[in-house]
């Protein structure tokens, strides 16, 4: 029930939905593919299933995802589609297995039987939608809870793409057409890729139809001039008028920070204690990777208990009553927060709280629970704060400031230092010489078809997908980079391949079907936009 | 104008605090200004939570053929800059052989007393023509460096950077010459005047909605009012944030988990009903039957009972076993 007492300022809380293409046709069974198991076990059937519930128990609610291209493509892809259902399959069996072995442990019987029991409605979920989520989401939208915002087509990092702006709007407008095909209407917001923000690079999201980016706090605070209100109030850019919306990080800290963030709890389940890595190498073999390399498999029993590797069980009711203890200090501190900034601004102000969505679910695995808690809570318990999707706040509060927002990302240390450092800086002298290549093709080829067409669209491709900035950020950690930087390459390579087999005209079918086949991506795109 | 004075007069003092550390500074060394604490805390903790997003060992997959090397170069000569953060921008070049090689004809021995240097140039609020710079210093490279992190010291300021060759008698040849490049602010902006709006399409549905007009002149004047009133001067920021220490990754002391399952297993005639512990268990096409249990100390009897298929006959086995764990530490000092 929306209650008649005014509020005194928005809440808008916006997850950030996205993984880089991975999809091995070539491969039985391809390791990284499980990024999007994971994903889709641990956090998107999980919130698909709370939306459901709250829609049944008609509870009004008003959130943002955004569901990256590369995201929505393997969503809605047939084959990993296919080999999910084998995935979470196995995943049941070995929870069967669980049960069974755990017979004279209570404590522990009780959690296989949990996971047996989400697995299995994870797969009725993802059955009932056939097998395709993206029908889930769109379904949320059109009943007007859910904005679903979009991204950069490959989540590439558009700042270190300045030098060629044809690139960024090619993330773009591929980005919004490809929203359009899946959604049936135009995106009317972007998540700018790792929140990276370039001054001028407004001008393309205006020239794309979008209205409104999220950027990092200091993305507006260090902006120019002065921001009024900070970041509890939106500014358009100036020269374009598109709004931006920054980021809280008070909301931010609350949740992620490792000593005030809730997902330490100790009540809560432990990340690094799965049965993938703790139980007798017979046994699990069947369930880890062919190679045999011990992974994660989704089973993990124990809480996190305190410091140090003593490790107790876990108790779904301990931690099911913090999620709803921590829904309620962050609503109470919203409250507290609204009701300081509305005396002090004599206007409504807007929190803006974007997270990762992979990490609700997956990373903290009592996210979804508390999510759900926080939405019941803020429709039945009070009236200061309201749910809000950006575009809502611009309708009922258009008149804003003008600025020009500063150069930001939401990453380590809010700049492009993750993804320009001594580990990745070397791949920007290819992806430039390859962006520089593409715009010579595109405004070299104006009227194409046939072979020529179908192999400058994939040079398009291969360059978007050596782009994600996914594998910059694995080069930037420095573990397991060896699958990132085969990626990079690949596609480097694959574009120097088409460029030089276009210029020189020496085309061949064969080869071109074959990376049409392994990078399927975005079968509608035109490599024009590459402009 | 009088915000132009100020900014003239920021931006003098800026330089001038900036003048003396004008040093070539190699990568190794790190920015020595503190980057935002309280957001690097955020961003160092959310790096650690993100990298979970990609959480697997990596598996020995060296028989997956690595693809093969990228071009070492791309036979034209350019430099390009990006920023990476308020302070440092980075530079990488490539500049073709015969380039150097026409320098060294044209040079002669000279070429040889040549030093590479990077001339960075301070060019903001400048079109830069080569001549009229704020001000520029010099990094020397050497000849098989392709890159370079330089330290501006000088957020919020345009900067572009030559690549050349400096004679001794102090002369620069440019020989490639980057793209200006803008370090965003470290802090928030010194202007403080405000411009507002609201998009055409919005206000024309309020003024369709009937209280267009009305209501944006006596409002709009009260509230420009309200806005030179309540001008403040600090940036609206979330209060209370507090620096928190990030979590260290656990040090990894001696350790040893031991723990133990029990595998009962045996066959009967394929048809036969067989229950173990009194719960009923599927037997294999043959009549085998495996059944692996996770052991906890204590005693666990276990009874199996196989019924042959038409109910004549029964026959039950029962394994008892026991598990005493008994843990035993012995530090050596």
């Amino acid at each position: 029930m929306r209650s008649l007492k005014m509020n005194k300022g928005y809440l808008c809380l916006v997850l950030h939905g996205h993984l880089p293409f991975v999809r091995h046709p070539e491969h039985e069974d391809f390791l990284e593919e499980d990024w999007l198991y994971e994903g889709i076990t641990e956090t998107y059937i999980p919130l698909i299933s709370i939306f459901e519930k709250l829609v049944q128990d008609n509870i009004d609610f008003r959130l943002t995802m955004t569901l990256s291209p590369t995201l929505i493509s393997m969503l809605s892809d047939p084959l990993l589609e296919e080999r999910y259902i084998k995935h979470i399959n196995r995943l049941i069996e070995l929870s069967h297995r669980e049960m069974e072995r755990t017979a004279w442990q209570p404590h522990f019987q009780r959690l296989a039987t949990m996971y047996l029991n989400q697995f299995c409605s994870v797969r009725d979920t993802f059955e009932r939608y056939n097998r395709n989520l993206v029908n889930a989401f769109k379904k949320f939208q059109d009943l007007g809870k859910l904005e679903i915002i979009t991204c950069g087509a490959t989540h590439g990092y558009f700042p270190l793409m300045d030098v060629h702006r044809e690139s960024v709007r090619a993330q773009v407008k591929v980005a919004v057409s490809h929203y359009e095909s899946v959604f049936g209407r135009k995106p009317r917001g972007i998540w700018l890729p790792e929140c990276g923000y370039q001054p001028g690079h407004d001008e393309i999201l205006k020239e794309a139809g979008l209205r409104y980016f999220f950027t990092d706090s200091h993305g507006v605070l260090h902006g120019t001039p002065r921001p009024k209100y900070g970041v509890f109030a939106p500014i358009y850019c100036k020269g374009t008028g598109v709004a931006c919306f920054a980021r809280d990080l008070e909301s931010s800290k609350q949740v992620w920070s490792s000593i005030e963030g809730y997902p330490g709890d100790h009540n809560y389940r432990e990340f690094y204690r799965d049965i993938g890595f703790d139980l007798e190498y017979d046994y699990i073999r069947p369930y880890i990777h062919p190679d045999g390399v011990r992974i994660n498999t989704g089973i993990k029993y124990y809480r996190i208990t305190g410091e140090g590797n003593q490790k107790e069980p876990y108790v779904p009711e301990w931690a099911r009553e913090k999620a709803a203890e921590h829904a309620g200090n962050f609503m109470f501190n919203r409250q507290r927060q609204v009701e300081f900034l509305y005396d002090f601004m004599h206007k409504k102000p807007i929190i803006v709280s974007p997270y990762d969505a992979e990490l609700f679910g997956h990373w903290w695995y009592e996210g979804p629970q508390w999510l759900d808690f926080l939405i019941r809570k803020i429709a039945c318990d009070q009236d200061e704060i309201r749910l809000i999707t950006a575009y809502e706040y611009l309708e009922e509060n258009p008149r804003n400031q003008v600025i020009t927002p500063s150069l930001s990302s939401w990453g380590w240390k809010g700049y492009s230092e993750m993804w320009l450092q001594g580990s990745n800086d070397w791949i920007y002298r290819h992806l430039h010489a390859a962006s520089q290549r593409m715009t010579e093709l595109a405004k070299g080829f104006t009227n194409t078809d046939g072979l020529l067409r179908r192999a400058l669209n994939q040079a398009l491709r291969e360059l978007l997908l050596a782009q994600s900035s996914d594998w910059a950020f694995i080069m930037g950690t420095g573990t397991h980079t060896s699958y990132a930087l085969r990626r990079t390459k690949e596609h480097l390579l694959r574009f120097n391949r088409l460029y030089e087999d276009i210029k020189s005209n020496s085309l061949e079918e064969e080869w071109l079907s074959d990376i049409e086949y392994k990078d399927n991506i975005f079968p509608a795109i035109d490599y024009r936009v590459h402009q | 104008m009088a915000i132009l004075r100020k900014l003239k007069e920021k931006l003098k003092k800026i330089i001038k605090e900036n003048m003396p550390k004008k040093k070539a500074l190699d990568i190794s060394k790190e920015s020595p200004k503190p980057v935002e604490s309280k957001k690097q805390m955020l961003g160092t903790e959310e790096l650690a939570i993100e990298k979970t997003k990609f959480s697997h060992p990596e598996v020995a997959r060296m028989r997956r053929a690595m693809p093969q090397e990228l071009p070492g170069e791309y036979g034209w000569d350019k430099i390009i800059l990006q920023v990476r953060d308020p302070w440092w921008i980075h530079a990488y070049w490539e500049v073709r052989p015969q380039v150097f090689e026409r320098l060294m004809h044209e040079l002669g021995d000279e070429f040889y007393r040549c030093r590479r240097i990077l001339r960075v140039y301070d060019v903001s609020q400048v079109i830069f023509n080569g001549h009229n710079a704020h001000k520029f210093f010099d990094i020397q490279i050497n000849e098989h460096t392709n890159n370079w992190y330089i330290d501006t010291g000088g957020p919020g300021r345009s900067w572009c950077v030559d690549f050349g060759l400096l004679l001794p008698n102090g002369r620069f040849i440019t020989i490639v010459r980057s793209n200006t490049v803008q370090t965003p602010l470290d802090g928030p902006s010194w202007i403080t005047d405000e411009e507002w709006m609201i998009p055409e399409d919005m206000f024309a549905r309020l003024y369709g909605m009937g209280f267009g007009l009305g209501r944006s002149s006596p409002v709009g004047k009260v509230w420009q009012e309200r806005v030179k009133r309540a001008l403040f001067s600090g940036v609206l920021a979330s209060p209370g944030m507090g620096s928190s220490p990030v979590k260290k990754a656990k040090e990894r002391k001696f350790w040893l988990v031991v723990d133990c399952e029990l595998i009962v297993y045996g066959a009967t005639e394929p048809d036969a009903k067989v229950t173990v512990q009194d719960r009923e268990i599927k037997l294999r096409p043959d009549g085998t039957f495996t059944l692996r249990f996770a052991l906890p100390d204590g005693k666990q009897v276990i009874p199996v009972k196989a019924v042959s298929s038409d109910n004549l006959e029964e026959r039950t086995i029962t394994p008892v076993v026991s598990r005493d764990t008994k843990v035993n530490s012995l530090v050596k000092a």
